[in-house]
Parts: structure tokens; C-alpha cells; sequence
């Protein structure tokens, strides 16, 4: 099943003195469940690519349809709403609210969605589980090592039961340990619950585990590799 | 969850807030603690008006206002008295004569009004026989005396009644309330020279003392070396009912002080039934009838009804009586909030400065949470929520202080005793009891909120303004 379709997707900036072309004619297709990076080097168009998958840009032109439905034909507010309910966003700098605990980082969006508590409770104890921090649930970021937030972000991006995760370069600010642990419980999470992860990166190791590597150059896909 | 991260963030950068949260405290404090002082005055003028100076209700003869004259009385008085008085909401009523006429001493002569009154009766509508001043008289007290005459403290200064004087006693008593040596040295050699008035007292003591030992120790020594001619002896002269001069001789029997150097200069008090008989006018009438009330909210009711059941004389209500004080209550509370809208509009500028400085800080977190999902309304309400904690926690200490130091102050009052003159010349006592009710709290709280809310508008609409893609690409 069709989870993400891009068609002829291009986005161009319009500087001063030139047109920049950051994405050019990108159509792509993703199913759910997989596990795929958009791999290429840096200002290769990665990071829009997956800010219009997200909604949290637009194409000058092309279409894309996340579970059907066309993201540019959505007001600002319904956006967001849509992105909230459907998609979740684990960032290369964790940006997790820093006055909070881990548990409270987590419950955040089911709070902005008003789940009932004893669910929020249960919903988040089982995500810091999944991501090995039950005992630091009352911690702050400031108190976890960089590992450990980016562990806290990817419970946060999966609170709302998303239908995928979008992931810009979470490993880019990590050790290979703490990469080693965030692969394997997003993989697992991507196993046992079928949510489609789809990351940018140009790290070895997050290619390594990806069983679709997109490659982009000069905002075009130049290979589209499949593993089993 | 957003009330508790918005609270959360007020700590966020800890000497900022508390940067913030000490100005607006401190703004609240003077404003409600100048709001406090302002209220305890008028409150107190209020009280003095209703107590010593005119009561609640007034019934005079039409004409009386505009001419002041003899004749425009009211007839039949003890009857009208005796109907108001069975009435459910008057507490006690009294009738007065008003002649208008000179007092005078051997040096000199002041315009006074001179009050025809049954001290007896008097004392249930008017409490200005409490506010005797000690060792000048008792109110009255000598049945046998039918020229005593109870005036007021600046009417006797003016009639060189109060006389200064050094005498040993008055040294040792100087000496008692913490005189310093040097200075009660200075003033001893005036010992046993009298000085009549308090122009020459006060030019004596400056040739002894510094302008600094006068500005602390002036006021202690003029009224500890104040003496009082006993019984002293002055003349009323004024016209009678005929238009014939006529006067009597009277002797001070009490001096009243009440912080009104207008009302003591000119009101002098003598017994009715002998100012009536020198005017020559006849028994059962009077010029005014004045009435106490159980509540003073009954004033206008009463009124009316009073109106109606005698139309052919004038009946005022306090309002119309004394319509300065009365805009004065009626503007208190309007005056008030006006007051404190400026002082937090001021505290606003900070607030606003601060928000601004927040969301500068926080592009990118505002730009992840727009782009999880938190919609505009939702990131609006954030802003707004940390600002109204950012100035309500600040208004809350202000006002706990200042409810404090109200609380404190109201029980021994302040005394402005150096711009003593000036308050009573306004009517209004120089020893001042700070009082707000508890409803004034309630609405700075509000006016508090809204500040709050209006300081986070604009911090509130940049940060709606921001791009989420661009915003999370902020360091």
C-alpha cells in the first residue's frame, strides 16, 4: 500500500542573481513500512526534499500525496493538523523542549491532541521503553547524553501513532555506539509496528541498515536501490 | 500541558524573568500602596464630613442657600423634627441656627458662622464634641455657663487665643520627647517670654535654631509650648432678625480640632436658645435640621422621600451638599484604575521587550513545534500564557507587599506632618490611614491579566509569522 507518492516534484529558489533548482523533477513512490534514506552530498536537496514531504514546504511544482491526499490543497491550520495525525519528524538536533522531562517531551503531542491521561501514561511509558529509557523518564535533555535525546525524539515522533517518520540526518550528531542503538530501535519499531521510516543522511551506517537507498545529486535522483 | 511548559519557560532564563517579575512587583507596589494612601484619605475625609461637618441629610428654608438670611427659617421645627426622627432609617436628627457675624478679640477681628445648637442633642448626629482639644474646655460642660462658646483650633490661633510659651515644664517635656540638649539650651533663654501668635513664636525659634533642627524639631516645640487663654473672653457681633447690630460677650469653652482649618477658622458653636434670644428669633424654628442616618446609603432614598413629604422646604442630600466630595467618591474608583492602567502600561514596554526576546531565542524550538503539529492558535496561546505568569507572578508579589505594608501603615497611619498646613487647608487630615477594600485587588489582578495579554500580541504574531522550515534552520 501507497503511503507516499511524489510526481515530477521540483522546488526552485529565487535568490537575488540566480534560480536555484534544489529539487528537479523528483517523482518517487513509498510503501508502507519501509525503511529507505534519500542519501547525497551536502546541497544535493535532501533536506527540502523531505521538508515538502512533510508539509513543511511546498513544491514550485509537481504533486505530493501522503495517504492520498494532495498536501497543497490543504489551509496552513489543516496542515499542520494533517502532519500532527500522520507524520512524525525526528531532527538532526534533537529539538526537544528543554524545560521538559523525557516523559513530558513524549506526551506532548498526544496532550495537543487531548488523549485521555491513563493512555498518554501508557502510550508514553511504552515508547520510553521501546527506546530503553524507562528509567530516565524524569529527566531533562539537559540530563541525557545526545544518544538518549535523540532515543527521546524518536519515542516524541511516534507518539501519535504517525503513518511515517521523517528523520533529517538523526545520526549526524551521534557516536557509532549511540547510532548503533538508535538504528536498531528504529528498525525494530519499523518491524513490529510496520511505520515507514524514510531519513536523509550521508552517514555509512544509517545506509548500511536501510533497505532502500535513494541517491540524489544536483536535487535529482540518480539511483533508486532496493535491498532485501 | 502548554499552561505548565508556558510556566515552565517563565524560568527558563531565570535573571530575566526575575529581571521582570521585579519591576512589574515593584510597579504594583506604589501604585497599589499610592492607590491605598489616596483611598485611606478620602475615606477619612468622607468620614470626617460625615461626622463633624454636615451629616447626611440637610433640610433647610428654599431661600435659605441664596440669601443666608434671619428670616428665611423653618417654622413649626419641633413637629418636622419629631417626624423625621420616628423615621425607621434615621438614626438621630438636630435642629441649628446659622448667623453669620464677626468674632472679635482686643487685636483682632474674623468672619465666622455662628452656630445656634442644644449641645445635648447635637452629640447623637455629630461627633465634633470628641474632638476637643485637650485642656481647652470640656463641650459645654457647665450647665451654669450660658456664654461658653465651643470654637475651632485655627479660629482661636487667629484670635491669638493660643499663645507659645517656654516655661520649665515645657523644657522638661521637650526634654522627655528626645530634644537634644543643645537645642533645648538654645530655646531656654525665651523661657517666660509669652509670644501671642505662631508668626512670632516660629521668628524666635528660628534665631536659635538651624533650618535643619526646625524642620525635625519645629512642630514637636510649637505644639508642646502651645497655652491656651482659659475661658478667654471674645465678643460675637451680628445682626438681629430687625436688622438691628447686636452681639454678645462669650467665652471659650472648648477649642475643636478636626483637620479642616477651612471648617475651624469659621464655625463657632454657642448655645441655641441664647444666639436665639440676642437675633431675636422666635422659639420652634430653625434655620437648618440635620439628620444622621443608620446607613449612609439610604441618603438618596430618604431624600425623596423627604422631598416629597415636604415640599415647601429645601432637603439636600450629602451629594448635593458637598457635590466636590461627592465626585471625588464617585471618581475614586475610576480615578484609581486609571492610575494603575498607566503604571502598567509603562511595565508593559519590559513584558513586551522580554516576549520579543523569547521568541528570538526560541526560532527554532517554535519552529519544531509548528512543524509537529502545535497550530497557530495553540503557539498564540503559549506566548500569551508565559507573559500573563511573567507579569501576574510579578503583579502577585507587588501586591502582597503592598497589601502588607497597607495592613501595617493602616494601623498606625502616616504622618505627613511637614505638609501639615497644606492638607488641612484641603481639608484632609496630614495623619493619613492607608485602606483599599479587597475588591481594588481584584481588579488590578484583572487589569494585570490584560497587560499580560496585550504585552504577548505582538511577540505572539512573529512568532505566528515564522516559517517552520526556515525557522528549524535557526542555530
Amino acid at each position: 500500500m501507497k503511503v507516499l507518492e511524489l510526481t515530477n516534484v521540483h522546488k526552485v529558489y529565487n535568490t537575488t542573481h540566480v534560480e536555484v533548482h534544489a529539487v528537479n523533477d523528483v517523482s518517487l513512490d513509498f510503501e508502507e513500512g519501509e525503511f529507505a534514506a534519500i542519501v547525497g552530498p551536502s546541497g544535493s536537496g535532501k533536506t527540502t526534499l523531505l521538508n515538502m514531504i512533510g508539509g513543511l514546504d511546498m513544491p514550485t511544482e509537481g504533486k505530493i500525496l501522503v495517504n492520498s491526499t494532495d498536501l497543497s490543497t490543504l489551509k496552513p491550520s489543516a496542515l499542520i493538523d494533517f502532519r500532527m495525525r500522520n507524520i512524525g519528524f525526528v531532527f538532526q538536533s534533537y529539538n526537544l523542549i528543554p524545560v521538559l522531562t523525557a516523559k513530558e517531551n513524549v506526551e506532548f503531542i498526544m496532550s495537543l491532541q487531548k488523549w485521555p491521561k491513563r493512555k498518554k501514561d501508557e502510550r508514553t511509558m511504552e515508547l520510553l521503553e521501546a527506546v530503553g529509557l524507562k528509567d530516565r523518564v524524569d529527566s531533562r535533555p539537559s540530563r541525557l547524553s545526545g544518544g538518549q535525546q535523540q532515543r527521546v525524539a524518536v519515542a516524541r515522533a511516534l507518539a501519535s501513532k504517525p503513518r511515517f517518520v521523517l528523520a533529517d540526518e538523526p545520526t549526524a550528531n551521534l557516536d557509532t555506539k549511540s547510532t548503533e542503538t538508535l538504528l536498531d530501535i528504529m528498525e525494530k519499531l519499523n518491524m513490529e509496528e510496520n511505520i515507514t521510516f524514510i531519513f536523509s543522511t550521508h552517514d555509512a551506517r544509517v545506509m548500511k541498515k536501510a533497505r532502500r537507498v535513494i541517491t540524489l545529486e544536483d536535487g535529482k535522483v540518480v539511483s533508486d536501490e532496493r535491498r532485501k | 500541558m502548554i499552561t505548565k511548559t508556558a510556566w515552565k519557560n517563565v524560568w527558563r532564563n531565570k535573571v530575566r524573568s526575575l529581571v521582570v517579575i521585579a519591576s512589574v512587583a515593584v510597579g504594583i507596589f506604589a501604585g497599589v500602596f499610592a492607590v491605598g494612601v489616596m483611598n485611606g484619605a478620602i475615606d477619612q475625609r468622607a468620614d470626617d464630613i460625615f461626622e463633624n461637618e454636615i451629616a447626611h441629610i440637610q433640610i433647610n428654608h428654599k431661600d435659605f442657600r441664596s440669601n443666608n438670611d434671619l428670616v428665611c427659617n423653618i417654622k413649626n421645627v419641633n413637629s418636622i423634627r419629631d417626624q423625621i426622627g420616628a423615621m425607621e432609617e434615621v438614626e438621630s436628627v438636630c435642629d441649628r441656627l446659622f448667623v453669620a457675624g464677626m468674632a472679635n478679640t482686643a487685636r483682632k477681628s474674623v468672619g465666622v458662622n455662628i452656630i445656634g445648637i442644644d449641645p445635648r442633642e447635637e452629640k447623637y448626629v455629630f461627633g465634633l464634641y470628641k474632638e476637643l482639644e485637650p485642656g481647652t474646655g470640656d463641650y459645654f460642660g457647665d450647665p451654669e455657663r450660658e456664654e461658653l462658646a465651643y470654637i475651632g483650633f485655627d479660629l482661636a490661633k487667629n484670635l491669638n487665643i493660643i499663645r507659645y510659651e517656654i516655661t520649665d515644664e515645657v523644657a522638661d517635656q521637650l526634654k522627655t520627647a528626645g530634644l537634644p540638649a543643645e537645642i533645648s539650651g538654645g530655646i531656654r533663654k525665651f523661657t517666660g517670654k509669652r509670644f501671642d501668635n505662631e508668626k512670632s513664636f516660629k521668628k524666635a525659634m528660628r534665631s536659635v535654631l538651624t533650618e535643619d533642627q526646625e524642620k525635625e524639631y519645629g512642630k514637636l516645640i510649637l505644639e508642646t509650648s502651645q497655652t491656651f487663654r482659659e475661658r478667654a473672653r471674645f465678643t460675637l457681633t451680628f445682626v438681629d432678625i430687625n436688622n438691628h447690630q447686636t452681639g454678645g460677650v462669650f467665652r471659650v469653652g472648648g477649642i475643636y480640632n478636626i483637620s479642616n482649618s477651612m471648617y475651624e477658622s469659621s464655625y463657632v458653636f454657642v448655645r441655641d436658645h441664647v444666639i436665639r434670644s440676642l437675633v431675636e428669633l422666635p422659639e420652634n424654628t430653625a434655620h437648618k435640621i440635620i439628620i444622621r442616618l443608620k446607613d449612609v446609603d439610604d441618603t438618596k432614598a430618604v431624600t425623596m422621600k423627604l422631598k416629597s413629604d415636604f415640599p415647601e422646604l429645601e432637603v439636600l442630600g450629602w451629594r448635593e451638599i458637598q457635590p466636590d466630595m461627592a465626585l471625588m467618591t464617585d471618581m475614586a474608583e475610576v480615578m484609581y484604575g486609571f492610575f494603575m492602567a498607566l503604571i502598567l502600561a509603562a511595565l508593559a514596554f519590559g513584558i513586551v521587550n522580554t516576549m520579543l526576546m523569547v521568541v528570538l531565542e526560541r526560532t527554532k524550538e517554535l519552529g519544531m513545534l509548528t512543524a509537529i503539529g502545535m497550530n497557530r492558535k495553540k503557539v498564540f496561546r503559549m506566548i500569551m500564557t508565559e507573559s500573563v505568569f511573567l507579569s501576574l507572578t510579578g503583579g502577585m508579589v507587588g501586591m502582597l507587599i503592598s497589601w502588607i505594608i497597607i495592613r501595617i501603615t493602616s494601623a498606625r497611619g502616616i504622618n505627613f506632618g511637614s505638609m501639615q498646613e497644606g492638607f488641612e487647608a484641603m481639608g484632609f487630615s496630614s495623619h493619613i490611614y492607608p485602606d483599599i477594600g479587597i475588591g481594588f485587588f481584584f481588579i488590578v489582578t484583572v487589569l494585570i491579566i490584560v497587560t499580560g495579554v496585550l504585552s504577548s500580541v505582538y511577540p505572539a504574531f512573529k512568532a505566528l509569522k515564522l516559517d517552520p522550515a526556515e525557522a528549524l534552520r535557526t542555530e
